[in-house]
């Protein structure tokens, strides 16, 4: 009898315990999370997978480097450290004008990138307004929208934004750039000129992360820049649904209506793609009921408003973040027949949040359920 | 008689061990499936109010104050009380040392997805003995401060 209960007893707890430690196969992935705060203002968040910690680490390491990079070379808050391997970053070549500064190829690259998105946005994209960009920054920054305290901007304070905005004009050809014998080479023309990458570098240094895992053959990964841009490759936890993420998209009334609102409007099933949005619900301050944000047209040199949101899936996160940018200050018929000369030439698809509260698509293969 | 009261107590004795077994295990496996899912944010609550007061949202990695603490006079500070750098939020709990309330300090971590109670005063100092959750709700009493995690389906917002 005592060995029978000796026996009970021992199964009883070996199979109630074997419950609390998962048996893994030696070459089943990991998947490894890690962050970064530093780097463009942005909280960054990878998850990758490997069999490996310290090739984790490795990985984890090469991504931050991608990061540093892109952020000391595009800030334009602060001039490079001391000790930098950098030549010139965007701070100093806004701070001479009319000089020929040496730079160093990976921003020459970002700035070639960015005249191409001007012209293939018909200007609609342009890094070259930062003056005007500030002063909506600092308007919006000023008058933060907060539903705790829903104050508007000072009639004041709006005219005087506007009177500094007469003054800084929109420069027909802002900066010049070359290379000769393998250096590069960047020049302003204009005081009227201050170059702000803010709405490409952060999408170019994502890209670059990703085509990093790629080399690396990395099949499961996830690269988050903030909460406006996310660069995918497949779902490791969700292998039996083909690895798929499942994607939320912000509701961009929540702000101004906390209790009510959902956090978010509807889902989206991708894989293997960049999803960037941009939109006027995450800073942001009210004059006369509108909302008003850094997201400038270079043509009115205004906020527009015709959307909350405009989001954008497709393969490259640079040109999304360039595209979404420009796309956010079209009209909504100049946007459609944007859209109908290059989605298919660029490969991207579009879901766009009116300010009337209707939503337009722009999708060929992406699953969009609408949840409100 | 004697032995067959023996034999009885060490049955006794037996069902008692292998139920403390059973039910302890249960605990555990419980405690390990039921809050194993990534938590996508974490909402801390004070006193009876439905609204939380703070939300940390490990997606984005942002902490969201609904609203300030109301705090009786002679207190310096807003509560909540936010320092990203040491990634913590600090609450006045109601439990009083010398007529004085004491401070909740709970600790986020936006890559494991979790929260921890550092420090508190309180009888039994049972929140902050809980250790780092990454699901269970961590309950802090007399200081009316808890913390309720919640998950949903998405990876990720944009």
């Amino acid at each position: 009898m005592r060995k029978i209960m000796f026996i009970i007893i021992t199964l009883a707890s070996v199979l109630a315990l074997s419950g609390c430690r998962t048996i893994q196969p030696e070459d089943e992935l990991t998947i490894y999370h890690y962050a970064f705060y530093d780097y463009m203002d942005t909280f960054i968040s990878i998850t990758l997978t490997s069999t490996d910690e310290q090739e984790a680490l490795a990985h984890r390491n090469a991504i931050e480097d991608i990061f540093s990079l892109y952020h000391h070379i595009s800030t334009s808050y602060e001039p490079l450290p001391e000790d930098s391997p950098y030549q010139n970053n965007i701070y100093a070549v806004n701070q001479q004008p009319g000089t020929t500064l040496e730079i160093d190829v990976e921003l020459y690259d970002v700035l070639v990138k960015a005249q191409h998105y001007h012209d293939l946005t018909d200007g609609y994209f342009d890094v070259s307004i930062g003056k005007i960009v500030d002063v909506w920054k600092t308007l919006a920054q000023d008058f933060k929208f907060s539903h705790q305290d829903p104050v508007e901007i000072l009639k004041s304070a709006f005219d005087t934004a506007m009177d500094a905005l007469d003054l800084i004009e929109v420069v027909e050809d802002p900066f010049d750039i070359w290379q000769e014998d393998g250096r590069y080479y960047v020049k302003i023309n204009s005081e009227h000129v201050k170059i702000d990458l803010g709405a490409i570098s952060k999408g170019v240094a994502a890209q670059k992360a990703c085509d990093y895992l790629r080399e690396q053959e990395m099949t499961y990964f996830s690269i988050s820049a903030g909460s406006s841009s996310i660069t995918l490759g497949q779902n490791y936890r969700r292998q039996d649904e083909e690895g798929v993420y499942y994607v939320s998209l912000a509701n961009p009334l929540r702000p101004e209506n906390p209790r009510d609102e959902p956090t978010t409007y509807g889902m989206i099933y991708v894989k293997d793609t960049g999803v960037t949005t941009s939109g006027n619900h995450e800073q942001f301050a009210l004059y006369e009921g509108l909302r008003y944000h850094h997201i400038v047209s270079p043509f009115t040199k205004q906020p527009t408003h015709e959307y909350h949101t405009v989001t954008i899936i497709g393969d490259d996160a640079g040109l999304l973040d360039a595209i979404s940018t420009a796309l956010f200050s079209m009209s909504p018929s100049v946007f459609d027949d944007w859209m109908e000369t290059h989605q298919e030439t660029l490969g991207i698809e579009v879901i766009r949040y009116n300010v009337d509260g209707t939503i337009s698509t722009f999708l060929t293969n992406t699953v969009f359920e609408e949840r409100r | 008689m004697q032995a067959s009261d023996k034999t009885q107590n060490k049955r006794d004795l037996l069902l008692v061990v292998l139920l403390f077994i059973i039910l302890g295990s249960a605990f555990l496996v419980f405690r390990m499936v039921a809050f194993t899912a990534d938590a996508s944010r974490a909402h801390i609550y004070y006193g009876i109010a439905s609204e939380p007061i703070v939300t940390i949202d490990f997606i984005k990695g942002d902490i969201i104050t609904h609203y300030r603490q109301p705090v009786p006079e002679g207190y310096e500070n807003i509560y909540p009380l936010i320092d990203e750098d040491a990634q913590t939020i600090t609450l006045l709990g109601d439990f009083a040392v010398g007529g004085t309330r004491q401070l909740v300090i709970i600790r986020y971590d936006f890559i494991r997805r979790s929260v921890q109670v550092i420090e508190e005063q309180s009888p039994n100092n049972i929140c902050s003995r809980e250790g780092e959750s990454t699901g269970w709700p961590l309950i802090c009493l007399p200081n009316r401060v808890r913390i309720e995690f919640e998950s949903t389906d998405e990876d990720f917002i944009v």
